[in-house]
């Protein structure tokens, strides 16, 4: 079985490898990329959509059914994630650590002792994992939310710089993730909890694929943004400015909670009570 | 103004040239920390600051909004540089790692 399939991407390999010779050399001025495709964009863009980025402007609006895809793969990649990952069976451990955060004192409560209520002084902690660290919290929590106002502005800014959906939705992701390196899992998952995260990256794929579906309905083409020109009352071309700002709140939204639930699983092992 | 940027960005390549230096030399893994946690941070402060001031040759309303994120990063980076490298030790330290002592190769 294993020649076998050796043998098949071996084939499958020099086969792909066979036609790129086909390909234009790198660079090429008279590929017809160059010559027919590239132009255009730069000629027609601003025009066409209002968006001086020609990066977000193909990506979202002239290339949009492929960056939905994109999504779609992003999704399912979590999606995968989740389901050879996650194991429901939930184990308690017999014993409970607890933190007085004050005195920085541990307590150890065997199983049947009382379990003090959760609160600023006393905080449960993990049996494996037991950081205290005065200095990274603290500098976590200050810049946190700093990363998430930057990660905003990289989605709503896309229009104009370097940015976009994806990247804007990788930094709200991280501030999460760092959040829950900081402290640990189960205080981000107080936060943000799974069923949440899961949720926000199905609206995302759903809000793209809307947008897509409401162009539908207003009588033009799939994801043809200036249809929604009647929705916002405005013209056609900053109805399309206006289609790849909610295209890309989507992916960012369908970003930002795969990120987090790739890391929900894989930092505890798909079990989501104690990890990092 | 060009030669406080001169200097600046000059004293700020010398914290980065020790600072690697150091990353080589250094015997070990704490110790190497060190040079990376602190001359990074200075150096990079030093050159970060030095584009700022030469933004600003131009007095406008954008070279001051560029002058302004500059100061940003430099900022951000000087809270987050080192509590990166005390993460990074905090961690060889829970980890069991022994530092090195004299004589020791």
């Amino acid at each position: 079985m294993k020649v076998l399939g050796a043998i098949i991407v071996l084939l499958f390999g020099s086969l792909l490898i066979y036609c790129t010779l086909d390909f234009p050399s790198w660079g090429d001025p008279a590929s017809p990329a160059s010559t027919h495709v590239s132009p255009y964009y730069i000629e027609n863009t601003l025009e066409d959509t209002a968006v001086p980025n020609i990066v977000t402007a193909v990506l979202a609006d002239y290339r949009g059914y492929d960056t939905m895809f994109e999504t779609v793969v992003i999704f399912s990649a979590g999606i995968a994630c989740f389901f050879l990952l996650r194991s429901f069976k939930r184990i308690e451990p017999d014993t409970r650590l607890y933190r007085h955060v004050p005195t920085g004192i541990t307590f150890r409560i065997e199983k049947g002792g009382r379990y003090p209520r959760e609160s600023v002084d006393f905080e449960r902690i993990d049996l494996q994992w037991v950081p205290h660290d005065l200095i990274i919290k603290t500098t976590c929590r200050m810049i946190i939310p700093f990363i998430q106002i930057f990660a905003l502005y990289v989605i709503a800014h896309g229009h104009h710089s370097p940015g976009g959906g994806f990247q804007g939705g990788v930094i709200l992701g991280a501030s999460v993730i760092i959040f829950a390196v900081s402290h640990n899992l189960r205080s981000s998952t107080n936060r943000i909890s799974e069923k949440n995260v899961v949720l926000l990256s199905t609206t995302g794929v759903l809000l793209y694929a809307a947008t897509g579906g409401l162009c539908l309905l207003l009588g033009s083409n799939f994801l043809d943004y200036s249809a929604l020109s009647q929705i916002f009352g405005v013209d056609s071309v900053t109805a399309r400015s206006f289609g790849i700002l909610l295209v890309e709140i989507g992916v960012g939204m369908a970003v930002m909670a795969v990120m987090i639930s790739l890391y929900y699983n894989l930092a505890s092992a798909g079990k989501q009570d104690e990890g990092l | 103004m060009d030669v406080v940027v001169i200097i600046l960005l000059i004293s700020g390549l010398l914290f980065f040239t020790g600072g690697s230096i150091g990353i080589l030399r250094f015997p070990d893994f704490y110790t190497r920390l060190h040079p990376a946690g602190k001359l990074d941070t200075a150096g990079l402060v030093l050159t970060m600051s030095s584009m700022a001031l030469y933004t600003l040759h131009e007095f406008s309303v954008a070279s001051l909004l560029t002058a302004f994120k500059i100061i940003l990063i430099v900022v951000f980076v000087f809270f987050t540089s080192p509590t990166a490298t005390h993460a990074i030790i905090d961690a060889g330290v829970r980890a069991g790692l022994g530092h090195w002592t004299k004589g020791e190769k």
